[in-house]
């Protein structure tokens, strides 16, 4: 039996487990980017604050978060935390709760620290002179972030974010390894039963992609359409 | 009749980090009048400028202005720069605007003008600048000149007591300084206060009662402008007139 029709006759059979994985791995990549965008607004927030020991938790938590291995964050949240205490609840009638929850958190804290990043320079890109030019006209440092500097920064930042939605649908792939079932989980499932690894890990790189591609496609054309709307 | 001074600075001194670019100024800038600061580069003509409106905090000295002390803590300073007009070297009209924004924003939400009134007024400057065409282009579609015409307009909406220069012609491309040194002449005559940084020796002489020689963090000659330029005391601005000129 060629390649081909390999990948054909799995696809047959054992579709369920791969469109289960795909739910689930964007189910877990848009909590984790909005959970993300939330918490990283609020981190880049902290970061550029006045308050020094807020600016330094800020600083020390992205310059961890970016230098240590997601691998690591997910393993500690998910196996570590329980050992001092700190366990997810389950909930009677979502299956795997627990698991998800700590995917998502870990997911989530990591991408937070990116995207304060993404934040913090999206807004330092704005020229300094148009912050000065709203002060000295009498607008108050708030009103003038809000009428001029974010809605300049919003323009490097989006197209950064959308970025990051792609990078997190890839990185999420790594949740499979707390047993959370996701696409990957779905295709070793599949090799399990099947013992064909490579046109299952063929299926699962194109289902990645088509995603991925998907995605940055869509982000590029909501880019445009945000240059000609100014 | 003594003029009526409306600003005056006190033993004004600004420091960055170990490096002091002013050095005990005190002087008094009169109502009415318009006041040029030259000097070499790095002499702080700009950071002195900036420090008349708190966009550079002063180390130490007193700014006061209208009689109101700027660097008191229980000052709102917000409230005293939209007094002051200030004009920047790079315009620095906001980008996410069209132009009438640009110059309507700031009366509207400051000084809770309407709409039409704000539109209004601002119609009325730009036909007096000839830019009525312009109103709903952005910054990045406009001339040097253009922009730094609009950025004393939207200066100017907020109707002003003194207005700050901060070499305001410097960036611009050589046939479009005219333009901007015309409306800024304009404004002289209808009695502005303003204090202008400038690298345009015969603008300056033309236009200022009086003009500021600022060298090394110091106000090294303070003199009427004829004189300024005729008959110069200090050796540095001797020199430095024998270059520019």
């Amino acid at each position: 039996m060629g390649f081909f029709e390999q990948i054909a006759v799995i696809l047959q059979r054992y579709y369920p487990y791969f469109l289960d994985g795909v739910k689930n791995t964007l189910i877990i990549a848009a909590m984790s980017v909005v959970l993300g965008v939330v918490f990283g607004t609020l981190m880049a927030i902290m970061r550029m604050c006045r308050i020094k020991p807020l600016k330094w938790l800020a600083a020390a938590y992205i310059e961890f978060v970016r230098g240590t291995p997601l691998m690591v964050q997910l393993m500690f949240i998910f196996y570590g935390l329980p050992m001092v205490g700190i366990e997810f609840p389950d909930v009677s009638w979502i299956p795997n709760f627990s698991r998800f929850m700590a995917g998502i958190v870990a997911m989530s804290m990591n991408s937070c620290a990116y995207v304060a990043e993404v934040i913090r320079s999206g807004i330092q890109a704005v020229d300094e002179g148009q912050m000065e030019a709203a002060r000295s006209i009498g607008f108050r440092y708030g009103e003038s972030m809000r009428l001029v500097i974010l809605p300049q920064a919003v323009k490097n930042i989006l197209p950064a974010l959308g970025n990051e939605f792609v990078t997190v649908i890839k990185e999420s792939s790594i949740v499979s390894v707390i047993g959370i079932s996701d696409l990957m989980y779905g295709t070793n499932g599949v090799i399990a039963l099947t013992y064909r690894s490579l046109p299952c890990l063929a299926i699962a790189a194109c289902i990645y992609f088509v995603l991925t591609f998907l995605s940055s496609r869509l982000i590029a054309y909501l880019e445009k359409r945000m240059k000609h709307g100014r | 009749m003594e003029d009526k001074s409306i600003i005056q600075v006190r033993g004004l001194c600004k420091s960055f980090g170990k490096l002091q670019v002013l050095n005990d100024i005190s002087t008094d800038f009169q109502e009415k009048k318009v006041v040029s600061i030259i000097g070499p580069s790095g002499g702080g003509k700009s950071t002195f400028l900036r420090c008349l409106n708190l966009l550079e905090m002063p180390t130490s000295g007193s700014i006061v202005f209208d009689g109101v002390d700027l660097c008191s803590s229980d000052t709102d300073i917000n409230a005293q720069r939209q007094k002051i007009g200030m004009v920047f070297q790079h315009f620095n009209l906001f980008s996410n605007m069209n132009v009438m924004r640009n110059l309507t924003i700031a009366p509207m939400r400051i000084r809770k003008k309407s709409q039409e009134e704000a539109e209004e007024m601002a119609m009325g400057f730009l036909r007096r600048m000839g830019l009525e065409d312009k109103a709903d282009s952005y910054p990045s579609q406009l001339s040097g000149g253009q922009k730094q015409r609009i950025a004393i307009v939207r200066s100017l909406m907020m109707e002003p007591e003194v207005m700050l220069f901060d070499e305001p012609t410097s960036a611009l491309d050589p046939e479009m300084i005219g333009e901007v040194l015309d409306v800024i002449k304009q404004l002289a005559l209808e009695g502005m206060t303003m204090i202008i940084v400038t690298h345009e020796m015969r603008f300056a002489r033309e236009v200022s009662d009086r003009i500021l020689f600022l060298d090394g963090g110091r106000i090294d000659e303070d003199r009427g402008a004829d004189e300024f330029f005729d008959d110069p005391h200090s050796p540095r601005l001797i020199s430095f007139l024998k270059k520019v000129l």
